[in-house]
């Protein structure tokens, strides 16, 4: 369980960090490409970044299915909680309970959902090739514009991330079912404030 | 009748607090298998394409370039810089903390953040100095939301993505009304510590004023990286993005050492924490608002407003209450999300300009985060002045006043909003 928290945690930021790095590369060769150094602009100029923009948006797809998953575990997804908050504990938590089941119900169905088009789009040819069956009357799949990869596998990251997003909620509510916490986000938290000694709101008059 | 299933079941669905891109995903799915014959293929595949626009990947740039720099650091720069700029007039440090949350917002581009960062520095201070606790609570809490409406600013990339308006032309036309509205809050407070008689700091010396600014001026320029980026032409907002994020690590780490290179993942694992949790909000709200268009609901609310006679005026009167009133239960980009596909077209066919528009949404949204019962900025505020959300209502209350005079003058003027973009982008 700790290896599939780290994976996620791992995962989301390379993507993250990784796909600033393309973008900010891309745009330096852009603009020094154009500039006439001896030796340098030749060679810039062999160089091809127009898979760029495509690459990025699918390493942001990746890390937005993942990200989705880790932010159930942090709790960051919000709702209107605005009128269960104001009901009696019990029910309350029936709520929650049931706003988690409906979490890992939707995204189960979009993971199914998922998994159906991206065999149908490819994975099943793909498979079938590799393990050396017979792939006549199959279609290999479309593949991407500009990096000609096989769609089907940057769509799985929607049949794998909608999974590990309902593991998620299933887990999740299954804590708290049993210990009554849920995972909470703190919008206001900033790094490198010093600890701030709560002043008195009466202060006593000198 | 559809529409009324639709919005029927989204909100029989969000009242029970499930995450509102689930309500939103549940009633796509319940409203497709039960009462339409949308194919389901069309569907899935916008659940795949959905996301594949460069545009929306300025989202997780810009909060990365925001991560970076949402650091106590900074803010201390920001807090020095602006009360050397106006600290020994009326209400001086209430005065700085306006203008200090103006520029912190717009660098890290979360409100409630700017609430503690700014807050916690400057708030005791403010007591130290004789100012009642609640004149600095009401300042604090309504100047974090400034940062939405000046550029760089999230809520403007989801107007734009949702509505196909130009991202550049929304950023450029945030400038104006955002020193307006700074200014009427700065206004606010000046008259109000005039009336009261709250002590002022000792003028800065130039040499100080100076030194002050040379300390803030690496953060300040991001927004120039941003804003000359995409005016000059030289990247698209969303390259700008990639390069803010890129100028604001080299910043934080290299420039001001608030982080250390060890920082950096626990910074892009937040950001892309944030992030996933927008971009999923985008990827239902897309799914949703495929819906509302298949069914057409868009265009028959829009021709039946117009046939029942009502003008633009009207219509912005309805918008602000509709919104205001969302604004009591939600946070922004899902308001932004779910309302705006709905109400552009009635917009665009009532002759509404569409940047006008998006203005009015985004100053909307700051409203929405300074008053009960959810605004985000109340709670952390709350939490770091100590005081109850009643009592912090009762604070905020000249400055939420001011906000609203606002929202009424950007409504009923818009050339307010669009007078630079036009004159920059003709």
């Amino acid at each position: 369980m700790k290896v599939l928290d780290h994976l996620e945690e791992w995962l989301i930021s390379t993507l993250m960090g990784l796909a600033t790095i393309i973008i900010f590369v891309a745009v330096i060769h852009r603009y020094l490409s154009g500039m006439p150094i001896p030796g340098v602009q030749d060679w810039l100029l062999t160089l091809n970044f127009s898979w760029a923009q495509e690459a990025t948006i699918y390493l942001f797809v990746w890390m937005a299915k993942f990200g989705a998953a880790y932010g159930v575990r942090t709790g960051i997804h919000v709702g209107v909680d605005l009128f269960i908050n104001r009901m009696k504990d019990k029910s309350r938590a029936k709520f929650v309970l049931f706003g988690l089941l409906a979490g890992a119900l939707f995204t189960g169905t979009v993971a199914a959902l998922g998994a159906h088009f991206v065999w149908a789009n490819g994975a099943h040819y793909a498979f079938f090739h590799v393990l050396g069956i017979d792939t006549t009357g199959m279609t290999s799949g479309p593949t991407t514009p500009d990096l000609e990869w096989q769609t089907w596998i940057i769509y799985s990251a929607i049949p794998l991330g909608s999974s590990l997003m309902c593991f998620r909620f299933l887990q999740v509510a299954w804590h708290f079912r049993r210990t009554g916490d849920l995972p909470h986000h703190d919008h206001g938290h900033v790094e490198g404030i010093d600890e701030v000694t709560p002043h008195d709101v009466n202060p006593a008059k000198t | 009748m559809n529409g009324l299933i639709i919005f029927g079941l989204l909100i029989l669905l969000m009242a029970t607090g499930m995450p509102i891109s689930i309500a939103l995903g549940l009633t796509v799915l319940t409203f497709i298998f039960g009462f339409t014959s949308v194919p389901l293929q069309s569907v899935a595949l916008k659940l795949f394409t959905g996301l594949e626009s460069f545009e929306i990947m300025a989202i997780p740039f810009f909060i990365l370039a925001g991560n970076f720099l949402t650091h106590g650091g900074v803010a201390k720069r920001m807090i020095n810089f602006a009360s050397s700029l106006v600290g020994h007039w009326y209400g001086g440090l209430g005065l700085a903390a306006v203008l200090a949350c103006a520029l912190f917002a717009a660098l890290s581009g979360s409100s409630p953040a700017c609430v503690v960062a700014i807050g916690s520095i400057l708030m005791p201070a403010m007591v130290r100095a004789g100012f009642p606790p609640r004149f600095g609570a009401g300042v604090i809490t309504t100047s974090g939301a400034l940062g939405i409406l000046i550029p760089p600013s999230i809520a403007m990339v989801m107007y734009s993505v949702s509505t196909n308006t130009s991202l550049g032309a929304m950023f450029i036309a945030g400038v104006i009304p955002g020193i307006a509205l700074a200014s009427m809050l700065g206004a606010t407070t000046w008259y109000r510590a005039r009336k009261n008689n709250y002590p002022r700091q000792p003028r800065a010396s130039w040499g100080e004023r100076w030194a002050a600014f040379r300390k803030s001026v690496w953060g300040l320029l991001l927004i120039v990286v941003v804003m000359g980026g995409i005016y000059s032409g030289l990247f698209t907002p969303t390259e700008a993005a990639a390069m803010a994020a890129v100028y604001a690590f080299f910043i934080a780490v290299f420039v001001y050492k608030d982080l250390t290179l060890r920082d950096v993942p626990r910074v892009l694992l937040q950001s892309a924490n944030m992030s996933a949790m927008l971009l999923y909000i985008i990827t239902n709200a897309i799914l949703f608002s495929f819906v509302l268009t298949n069914e057409q609901i868009p265009q028959h609310l829009a021709d039946w407003l117009v046939g029942m006679g009502l003008g633009w005026i009207g219509f912005l009167l309805v918008v602000n209450i509709l919104l205001l009133l969302a604004g009591n239960v939600m946070e922004p980009s899902s308001i932004i999300l779910i309302m705006a596909p709905i109400l552009f077209p009635v917009a665009v066919k009532l002759g509404i300009d569409p940047v006008h528009f998006g203005i009015l949404i985004i100053v909307n949204m700051e409203v929405g985060m300074c008053h009960p019962p959810v605004g985000l900025n109340l709670y952390v505020a709350s939490g770091i002045t100590k005081m109850g959300i009643t009592e912090l209502t009762v604070a905020v209350w000249p400055w939420l006043l001011t906000m609203l005079t606002f929202l009424v003058i950007v409504t009923y003027w818009p050339a307010l909003s669009l007078w630079l973009p036009h004159l920059m982008l003709k």
